[in-house]
C-alpha cells in the first residue's frame, strides 16, 4: 500500500480511471472487438460451422458482387432506410409539435404514443400480420370488404409487402422519436417565440428559422439513430413473412435477414461474414455521411 | 413615440388575482421603471402592455389607442427580454434584422437601418459574429438593437440587466439612459433592483402584491415615501424603523425625546435613513454601543444597539469609531419619517 500512498493525486486519479476502464475494455475486447475481427477474417474463408476453415481470398466478395439476390436485398435495405427515416421523422415531429401544445390529456396521449416502443416486436409483428390477412381473418380486408371495396393483397404481393412491413416498423419507433423531439422542443426558451410574436413574423418563419434550426442537434441524433435502425431491420420482416422469410420472391428481404439465412440455413459462414462486413461498411458510411452533412458548420 | 395608459388593469390566473386594478399614465418620451420584489406583478404588467398576456379586465392604451385585443406585433412596441432572446444560430446582423422581416422597407433600406442601429450601439464590427462569440454586454446590445431597429413607439425592458455582472450592469445602465436621452422614445423598464430604478427613471412605480405602492420621481420616493414598504424598499441600506410615541410637544423614540411636531398623539413608527443618522462627538439624540462596522471607504456603516434595538448609522470613513465603543448619534428632526399604525406616511 505504501506504493499507492506515495503516488501524486494525479497519478492516483489515473490508477483509478484505468481500474474502472479495465472492466468495459476487457468486456468489449472479448465480446465485441475479437468477434468483429474474426468476422472480417472469416469473410475471406470458407467454413460450414463444423469443418475446418479454409482460406479462399476474396472469393466470398466476388460471389456477393455477382449474386442477384444480394443486389435485390441491397435495394430493399435502402428502400427501408429511404422511406422509413424521413416518414418516421416527419410524423414524429408533427405529433410531438402538436402534443407539446396540448394540455388536455397530455400524459395519456404521450403514454399511448410511447406504448408501441415498449411492446415486443415479435408480438407486434404477429398482430399486424393478422391485420393484413385476407377475408375473413384480416382486420383491414374485412373493413375494406364491409365498405364494398376489393381486397388488398398486403403481404403476398411483391409491390405491397415491403410498405406493409415498413408501416408497423415506423409505428413502433414513433414513440421514442416523439419523446426525444418533445424534449428538444421543451429546451427552446419561450422568450424566443415571444420575441418573434412581437416582431410579428409568420408561423412558417418561426418554424423554419427558429424551431427547426434550434432542433438541429435533436434531428441529427434521430436521423442517425433511426437510419441505423432501418438498415438493421429484421424482426418485423422475419415474423411477418414467417412462411417464406423475406418473401414473396425476396421482395421484402433486408440484408440482415439474408445474412441470417446464409449463416444458419445454408451454413455458409464465410459468405455470411462477407455480407456482415458489407453491412458494417454501409452503416459506417451512412452514419458518417449524415453526421458530416448535418453537423454545424463552423 | 407614444403615451401609455393603464386603466383599472386586473389580471387573474383562474381564481388567483395577481394584479388588482393598476392605474398609470406614462407620458410621451418618459422613462418609467417598475420596481418591486419578486411576484409583485411588475413583469406581468409589462407583458400585458406587450400583449403577451391577456387582460382580465381594465384597459391598456398605447398612443391613445386601446390595444387590449391587438396582437403584440400591431401594438408598435418592442421588447428586450431578461435572457435577451437572441437566436444563437443567427449572426448579429440577422438577429437585429429579424424584426424587419415584416416591414415594408426594401433590402438596401433594411441593411442601412441595421448598420445605423449597430453604429449607435458600437456593434458594427461584430455584425457578422454569432451570439456565442459575444460577451454578455454585447449580447445585451444585440437584444436592444433588435428592439431599436423597428423604431417602435414604446420600448419595454423586462429585467434586461439581471444576467450581467455588477460592473457591466452599471455600465449598461448608463448606456440605456444615454440611449433614451438620444432617441427619446417612451421606455417602460422592469427591475427588482432599486438602484437601477433610482438611477435610470424619470418616474418610479413601486409595486407590491399586485398593487402600486407609490408613483413618483426618484427624489420623491426616496425623500417622501408613501408608506413603510416604499421607505424600506428604496435606499440602501434600508431605512431604520423604531417604535415611537407622539406626545404633546415632541416625539418619544429610542428612550429620548425629540423636538418634532407630529400633529397628532399616540404610537407611531419612526423611520430614519442611515444617511441621516450620524455618529457625533457632541451630545446627540441617541447613544448606544457599536455591534458591527462595515467600512465602505468614503464612509463607514455603524450598527449601533440603542436600548435593545439595532440601527444603522453612518460615520466618517477615515476616522471610524471602534467596535464596542459607546457613541452618540444625531439626527435632524426634520428628516424623521413618521408612519401610522396602518403603515402609511403621516404628513
Amino acid at each position: 500500500m505504501s506504493f499507492y500512498r506515495n503516488l501524486s493525486i494525479r497519478q492516483k486519479q489515473v490508477v483509478w480511471a484505468w481500474a474502472f476502464l479495465a472492466v468495459p475494455i476487457l468486456f468489449y475486447s472479448v465480446i465485441r472487438f475479437y468477434p468483429t475481427l474474426n468476422a472480417i477474417i472469416l469473410s475471406f474463408q470458407s467454413w460450414n460451422l463444423l469443418g475446418p476453415r479454409e482460406w479462399v481470398g476474396a472469393e466470398n466478395y466476388i460471389k456477393l458482387w455477382h449474386d442477384p439476390v444480394f443486389w435485390k436485398v441491397f435495394r430493399n435495405t435502402f428502400v427501408y432506410l429511404i422511406l422509413g427515416t424521413p416518414i418516421s421523422l416527419v410524423l414524429s415531429f408533427v405529433i410531438a409539435y402538436q402534443l407539446d401544445k396540448t394540455r388536455l390529456l397530455h400524459g395519456t396521449l404521450r403514454a399511448l404514443y410511447f406504448l408501441p416502443f415498449l411492446t415486443s416486436t415479435v408480438a407486434m409483428a404477429w398482430v399486424w400480420r393478422w391485420f393484413y390477412q385476407p377475408v375473413p381473418i384480416g382486420l383491414f380486408n374485412n373493413f375494406l370488404a364491409s365498405l364494398g371495396f376489393a381486397q388488398v393483397n398486403f403481404l403476398n404481393s411483391t409491390t405491397n409487402a415491403l410498405p406493409a412491413i415498413l408501416l408497423p416498423a415506423i409505428w413502433a419507433g414513433l414513440g421514442f422519436q416523439i419523446i426525444i423531439f418533445m424534449a428538444g422542443l421543451r429546451a427552446i426558451p419561450t422568450s424566443y417565440y415571444e420575441a418573434a410574436r412581437i416582431d410579428g413574423v409568420s408561423g412558417w418563419t418561426i418554424m423554419s428559422e427558429i424551431t427547426l434550426p434550434l432542433l438541429k442537434p435533436t434531428i441529427v441524433f434521430l436521423v442517425v439513430f433511426s437510419s441505423i435502425g432501418f438498415l438493421r431491420i429484421f424482426d418485423q420482416v422475419f415474423n411477418m413473412t414467417t412462411n417464406n422469410p423475406g418473401g414473396p420472391l425476396d421482395s421484402t428481404k433486408p440484408l440482415v435477414l439474408m445474412i441470417y439465412q446464409t449463416a444458419f440455413s445454408s451454413f455458409d459462414m464465410g459468405y455470411a461474414a462477407a455480407q456482415t462486413v458489407v453491412l458494417f461498411a454501409i452503416l459506417l458510411v451512412v452514419s458518417l455521411a449524415q453526421l458530416r452533412i448535418l453537423r454545424d458548420k463552423p | 413615440m407614444a403615451t401609455v395608459t393603464l386603466h383599472n388593469l386586473v389580471k387573474a390566473y383562474g381564481k388567483a388575482e395577481v394584479l388588482h386594478g393598476i392605474n398609470l399614465e406614462v407620458a410621451d418620451g418618459e422613462f418609467v421603471v417598475f420596481v418591486g420584489p419578486s411576484g409583485c406583478g411588475k413583469s406581468t404588467t409589462l407583458r400585458i402592455i406587450a400583449g403577451l398576456e391577456d387582460v382580465t379586465s381594465g384597459e391598456v392604451q398605447i398612443g391613445g389607442r386601446t390595444v387590449n385585443h391587438l396582437e403584440p406585433k400591431d401594438r408598435d412596441i418592442a421588447m428586450v427580454f431578461q435572457n435577451y432572446a437572441i437566436y444563437p444560430h443567427m449572426s448579429v446582423r440577422k438577429n437585429i434584422g429579424f424584426g424587419l422581416r415584416t416591414s415594408s422597407l426594401s433590402k438596401p433600406e433594411r441593411e442601412q437601418r441595421i448598420e445605423e442601429v449597430a453604429a449607435i450601439l458600437s456593434m458594427t464590427e461584430y455584425l457578422d459574429r454569432k451570439p456565442a462569440q459575444l460577451s454578455g454586454g454585447q449580447r445585451q446590445r444585440v437584444a436592444i438593437g433588435r428592439a431599436m431597429v423597428r423604431d417602435p413607439a414604446v420600448f419595454l425592458f423586462d429585467e434586461p440587466l439581471s444576467n450581467l455582472d455588477a460592473q457591466l450592469r452599471s455600465q449598461m445602465r448608463l448606456e440605456i439612459k444615454k440611449l433614451h436621452q438620444r432617441v427619446g422614445t417612451t421606455i417602460i423598464f422592469v427591475t427588482h433592483d432599486q438602484v437601477e430604478a433610482m438611477t435610470m427613471a424619470d418616474r418610479i412605480v413601486i409595486m407590491k402584491d399586485g398593487h402600486i405602492q407609490q408613483i413618483g420621481t426618484p427624489a420623491e420616493v426616496f425623500h417622501q415615501p408613501a408608506n413603510i414598504f416604499v421607505a424600506q424598499f428604496i435606499g440602501a441600506p434600508s431605512m431604520n424603523l423604531m417604535p415611537g410615541r407622539a406626545v404633546a410637544g415632541g416625539l418619544e423614540v429610542g428612550g429620548t425625546m425629540i423636538a418634532r411636531e407630529t400633529g397628532r398623539t399616540g404610537a407611531m413608527t419612526v423611520g430614519i435613513r442611515p444617511d441621516d443618522l450620524c455618529v457625533t462627538q457632541d451630545k446627540g439624540c441617541f447613544s448606544g454601543r457599536i455591534t458591527l462596522l462595515e467600512p465602505l471607504g468614503s464612509e463607514t456603516l455603524v450598527y449601533v444597539d440603542i436600548d435593545g434595538q439595532e440601527v444603522v448609522a453612518h460615520a466618517d470613513g477615515r476616522n471610524p469609531p471602534a467596535l464596542g465603543a459607546v457613541v452618540q448619534l444625531t439626527v435632524d428632526p426634520a428628516n424623521l419619517h413618521l408612519f401610522g399604525a396602518d403603515g402609511e406616511a403621516i404628513t
